[in-house]
C-alpha cells in the first residue's frame, strides 16, 4: 500500500512526558444504575470540585518539565489542546501559561472545538519546532468532559491531561509521519450555550458510516509504517478493539488508560500512547473528534523521561458516588443563595494579584531575608519593615505548623474543609486550604503545594495553591 | 499611680439574645436608658455632649452605611456630637478608650459610649458565616470566625498538652456564670460532656466551644473625674488602657500559642494604671471561643504561658478562684454582639467594683478590674481597659 502522508521537513523530538488525572473515580455501573440501566464495566476519572481542565493541564505540564529537568522560564511556548477550555472565550491560554511558570513572552496556541484538539496541538507544536519558530515547545492535551446526565457516555467520560516537551535536537523519541481523514458529521457535540455534551444521535450510524471508515483508513496508512504499538480512540468501550483487530493487532496500549480513567476526550490519544514511550518501538497514535481522524507515528529509541511514571499518575483516585460526581461537575447545585466571593473575579484586585496567585510568589526582604506573601498586599517586610523586596517563587514543599478542619460553612463551600498553616522549605509561612478530609494532616506532617480551583465564581474559575499531604513518594519525583 | 482622669458614673445593658422583635435603634435606646437609670444621683440625658458608637458590622442587617447619626436620633439627642468607632471585635472597648480620651482632653465633660450590634436580622449563613467568601480569594478562602482561633487550639494542644476537656472547662464555667446573670443570652448550666459531644464546628472546636450570635446593646456614661461626685458617691475610674495591633493574616503570625496584640495592649494598660496582673481582682476577657480565654489569661499575665488549660480545669478562674474571669458569663454564655461586647464587659467590671454584681459578686481586694477584647482579621487588634474603684 502507498503511504499518503506528509512528513515533517526536519525531525522533532519528544524530550519528556507527564500525566495527571482527576482525583475522583466514578464506577460506570453507578452511573448506569442512576438511570436504570447497566452502565458497563470500568470507571472514569472525574475532577474533584477543586480541580478542572486547567489544574490537570498544569499538573501534567509540571511533571513533564520536572522529568526533563527543564526550567519553565526557557520554554518558548504552550500548545494546548482541549475540547473544554476553562473559558468558552477568555484567558484560558494565558492563565495556564502563568500557572506553569512560562515566561511572559511565551507563544503558542489553544486548540479546541472537539476532542481532536489534543493531536492538533501536538502537530502545531511540532510544526513550530520544525519551522524554527520555537526551540522548546510544551504540548498539553487535557480534557475534563462534561457529559449530559443520562447519556450513555456519561459513565465513561473522563478527566485527564498529558504533556509532552518537544525540541529539534536529538531526543529519545521522534515524531514522524501523519495522516488525516475527515467527514463532516455531527457526532458528540454541544450547541452554543449548552453546558453539557450530547451523545451521538445514532450509535450504529456513527460506528458504521463515520468512525470505523475514518479510523480504519488512518490506521491502515500508519500500519504500513510497521507500527508495533497503538493508541486508538475508544468512544464506547468496544470500538478500539474492533479497529485493532482490523489492523491485525492485539489490544492497543491505550486500553489500559481507558480502563483506568475512561475516555479522556482530547487527552485520550496522547495519553493512550504515553506509557508506550517507555520502550523502544513504533507507536501509532490515532485521535478522533468532530468528524476528523488523525494519526501520527512516534518512533521511540529509548525510554522517554517521565513515561514510567504515567501509570502511577493515572492510578488511585477516590471512589465517588454518582451524586458526588454530579456535584463535582457542577450539575447538582445547592438550592437558594450561595455566598458570593467578596472580590469579583473581574476586578482590579485580580489584575494586581493574579500572577502571584497562579505563580505562588512571595516578596523576599533584601535586608533580613523574610518572605512576605502575597506581594501585592505587602509593600513592606512583615519582619523588619524593610521596603527593598524581591519577587520570588515560593518553595512548593513544606511542613504543617498548625491546622483546622472547617465543618461549618454556607454554600458553595462543602465540608469538611481542612486549612493548614505551612512552613515552606524556603522559610516562608503560608495558610492555604488543604486537599482531602483533614484526616491525614498533622503538625509536622509534610505537604506539597499544588494548583487547584478555589472557586467557580460568577462563571469564572479562580485558581490558587493548596496543601497536599505527602503520604508517600509523589509520582513527580520519579 | 493610676491615670484616673475620667470616671464612669453610669452603665447598663439590655438583655442579650436573639432579639428578633427589636430594631437596632430600639436596642440602642434600651441600653442608653439602662445607663441613665444607673446613675446614683440621677442624670438628665441632655447633659450628654458627645457620643461614641461602636458598631462593627452594619452589613449584618443591611445597614452598611450606619454612621454617627443613627444613635443620637434613636435616644432623643439628635444634634449632639457623635462618631462611630469600628475596630473589629474590640470596637466597644476602643469606643470606651476614645471616649475617655475625649473627656480627658477637656473638650467634653460628659460623653456617652454605647455599643450596639444587630447580629440576627440575617440568617447565620448570610451573616457571619458568609465571611468564608470574604477577603483574599485564596489566603482567607473558607476563613469563618472559628478558623481565626482553632489553629491556636491545635498548636496549644500540641505544644502544652492542652486537652479538649480543658477547653470545655472554660465553657462550663462561663455558662455557670451566665446562669447567674439576668442579661446573659444563655442562662443554663452545661457539663464538660455536653461540650465534648456537641457537633464539630471547626476541628478541634465544637459547638459549645463557640460563642453564639447575639443581638445586644450596652452603654456607659463617662465624665471628667473632677465632676464625678455630682453624679455618684461610688464612682469608678479609668485607671489605664492600651490598644495594640498585629499582622492581619494568620500566615503572618510568628506564634500560634499566643496573641501578640493582647500582650502588647495589656503591657501598655498595666503601665498606665501602674499595676501588674497580680493586682487585678477580676477580668472580663474575650472568650469568643474556649481556646481564646485560655490564650487570654496567659497573654494577660494571669497564668504562665502554657498553663491556661490546666488553670481553667483547676478552677483558678471561677467566681471563687484566684483570678475570677468572665463573671458575666463571657461571650460564650452572655453572647457577643460585637460592638456591644466590650461596653457590656465594662459594665460588668463597673458592677463588680461597686459591689453590685449580686450572686456573681467576687471579692475585690485591690480595687482593679480588667476588660479585654481581641479580634479582627488574624486577631490583629486588641484593647485592654483597666477600671478601679480607688480614687
Amino acid at each position: 500500500m502507498t503511504v499518503e502522508s506528509a512528513f515533517v521537513s526536519s525531525p522533532v523530538r519528544i524530550m519528556s512526558v507527564g500525566a495527571a488525572a482527576g482525583g475522583l473515580r466514578l464506577a460506570a455501573a453507578d452511573a448506569g444504575a442512576a438511570w436504570g440501566r447497566p452502565g458497563g464495566r470500568g470507571q472514569a476519572a472525574v475532577c474533584a470540585p477543586d480541580e478542572d481542565v486547567l489544574t490537570l493541564a498544569a499538573e501534567a505540564a509540571g511533571r513533564a518539565l520536572h522529568a526533563a529537568g527543564v526550567d519553565p522560564q526557557v520554554v518558548d511556548g504552550l500548545w494546548w489542546g482541549t475540547s473544554r477550555p476553562p473559558f468558552g472565550e477568555g484567558p484560558s491560554h494565558s492563565l495556564l501559561a502563568a500557572a506553569i511558570g512560562l515566561p511572559a513572552n511565551s507563544s503558542g496556541v489553544l486548540c479546541s472545538g472537539s476532542t481532536h484538539a489534543g493531536v492538533d496541538a501536538l502537530l502545531a507544536a511540532a510544526d513550530a519546532v520544525a519551522a524554527g519558530s520555537a526551540r522548546l515547545a510544551l504540548v498539553v492535551a487535557a480534557d475534563n468532559q462534561l457529559p449530559g446526565p443520562g447519556t450513555a457516555f456519561e459513565a465513561r467520560a473522563g478527566a485527564a491531561a498529558v504533556a509532552l516537551l518537544l525540541r529539534a535536537e536529538p531526543g529519545p523519541a521522534t515524531i514522524g509521519a501523519r495522516v488525516t481523514r475527515t467527514r463532516p458529521y455531527l457526532d458528540r457535540y454541544r450547541g452554543d450555550g449548552e453546558p453539557a455534551t450530547r451523545d451521538v444521535y445514532d450509535a450504529r450510524l456513527f460506528r458504521e458510516e463515520v468512525f470505523m471508515p475514518l479510523v480504519t483508513e488512518v490506521g491502515e496508512q500508519l500500519g504500513a509504517l510497521d507500527v508495533t504499538t497503538w493508541s486508538l480512540p475508544d468512544p464506547d468501550g468496544r470500538l478500539a478493539s474492533v479497529v485493532a483487530r482490523r489492523l491485525g493487532s492485539g489490544a492497543p496500549a491505550s486500553s489500559a488508560v481507558y480502563t483506568a480513567v475512561g475516555d479522556t476526550g482530547a487527552a485520550a490519544a496522547l495519553l493512550g500512547a504515553a506509557e508506550a514511550l517507555d520502550a523502544a518501538g513504533t507507536v501509532g497514535v490515532v485521535a478522533y473528534g468532530g468528524g476528523r481522524a488523525t494519526g501520527v507515528v512516534v518512533t521511540v529509541e529509548s525510554p522517554v523521561p517521565g513515561s514510567a511514571a504515567v501509570a502511577d499518575a493515572l492510578s488511585g483516585g477516590t471512589p465517588a458516588s454518582y451524586a458526588q460526581v454530579l456535584r463535582a461537575r457542577g450539575q447538582l447545585l445547592a438550592s437558594g443563595e450561595t455566598v458570593p466571593m467578596g472580590v469579583p473575579p473581574e476586578s482590579a484586585m485580580f489584575v494586581r494579584g493574579m500572577s502571584e496567585m497562579l505563580g505562588l510568589l512571595g516578596a523576599r526582604c533584601a535586608d533580613c531575608g523574610t518572605i512576605s506573601t502575597p506581594p501585592s498586599i505587602h509593600p513592606t517586610c512583615i519582619n523588619c519593615g524593610g521596603t527593598k523586596l524581591e519577587l520570588v517563587p515560593l518553595a512548593r514543599r513544606g511542613v504543617v505548623h498548625t491546622f483546622v478542619v472547617n465543618q461549618t460553612m454556607p454554600a458553595p463551600f462543602v465540608a469538611p474543609l481542612p486549612i493548614a498553616v505551612v512552613d515552606l522549605e524556603d522559610g516562608a509561612r503560608v495558610m492555604l486550604q488543604a486537599i482531602g478530609d483533614g484526616s491525614d494532616i498533622k503538625i509536622g506532617g509534610e505537604v506539597e503545594l499544588v494548583l487547584r480551583r478555589y472557586a467557580h465564581e460568577r462563571g469564572v474559575p479562580v485558581y490558587g495553591f493548596k496543601a497536599h499531604p505527602v503520604v508517600e513518594r509523589s509520582p513527580s519525583d520519579s | 499611680m493610676a491615670w484616673n482622669r475620667v470616671a464612669v458614673v453610669g452603665a447598663g445593658l439590655i438583655k442579650f439574645g436573639e432579639l428578633f422583635e427589636q430594631s437596632y435603634e430600639q436596642m440602642a435606646a434600651g441600653a442608653f436608658n439602662a445607663a441613665v437609670r444607673a446613675v446614683d444621683k440621677g442624670f438628665d440625658p441632655k447633659q450628654v455632649e458627645a457620643a461614641f458608637v461602636a458598631t462593627q458590622r452594619g452589613t449584618l442587617w443591611g445597614q452598611e452605611g450606619i454612621g454617627g447619626n443613627t444613635v443620637p436620633t434613636a435616644i432623643g439627642l439628635a444634634g449632639i456630637a457623635c462618631t462611630r468607632i469600628e475596630n473589629a471585635c474590640p470596637s466597644g472597648s476602643d469606643a470606651f478608650r476614645v471616649g475617655a480620651m475625649a473627656v480627658a482632653s477637656g473638650v467634653y465633660d460628659v460623653v456617652l459610649v454605647i455599643g450596639v450590634e444587630k447580629m440576627r436580622d440575617k440568617s447565620t449563613e448570610e451573616g457571619l458565616l458568609s465571611r468564608a467568601a470574604a477577603g483574599h480569594p485564596i489566603y482567607t478562602r473558607g476563613e469563618t470566625a472559628p478558623v481565626l482561633f482553632a489553629p491556636f487550639a491545635t498548636r496549644h494542644m500540641h505544644d502544652y498538652g492542652t486537652t479538649r476537656e480543658m477547653l470545655a472547662s472554660v465553657a462550663v464555667k462561663n455558662h455557670h456564670n451566665g446562669a447567674l446573670d439576668p442579661y446573659a443570652h444563655f442562662q443554663s448550666e452545661i457539663t464538660v460532656d455536653d461540650v465534648l459531644k456537641s457537633p464539630a464546628v471547626c476541628t478541634p472546636l465544637h459547638l459549645l466551644d463557640c460563642c453564639p450570635q447575639t443581638d445586644g446593646a450596652a452603654a456607659t456614661i463617662l465624665v471628667n473625674a473632677e465632676r464625678a461626685h455630682e453624679f455618684t458617691d461610688r464612682p469608678v475610674f479609668v485607671a489605664g488602657f492600651g490598644v495594640a495591633t498585629d499582622h492581619p493574616y494568620l500566615h503572618e503570625k510568628s506564634t500560634f500559642v499566643g496573641l501578640k496584640a493582647t500582650t502588647l495592649a495589656s503591657d501598655r494598660a498595666y503601665q498606665m494604671a501602674g499595676i501588674g496582673p497580680s493586682q487585678v481582682d477580676m477580668a472580663e476577657v474575650h472568650d469568643c471561643f474556649t481556646i481564646t480565654e485560655i490564650l487570654d489569661i496567659e497573654d494577660l499575665g494571669f497564668v504562665e504561658k502554657g498553663k491556661g488549660g490546666v488553670a481553667s480545669l483547676d478552677g483558678e478562674t471561677s467566681l471563687t478562684g484566684r483570678i475570677p474571669v468572665n463573671t458575666s458569663g463571657g461571650l460564650l454564655a452572655k453572647g457577643h454582639p460585637i460592638g456591644a461586647t466590650g461596653v457590656a464587659q465594662l459594665t460588668e467590671c463597673w458592677w463588680q467594683l461597686r459591689g453590685d454584681a449580686g450572686e456573681r459578686q467576687v471579692e475585690i481586694r485591690n480595687g482593679y478590674a480588667l476588660q479585654h477584647n481581641v479580634g479582627g482579621r488574624g486577631s490583629g487588634v486588641s484593647v485592654v481597659n483597666i477600671l478601679t474603684n480607688k480614687q
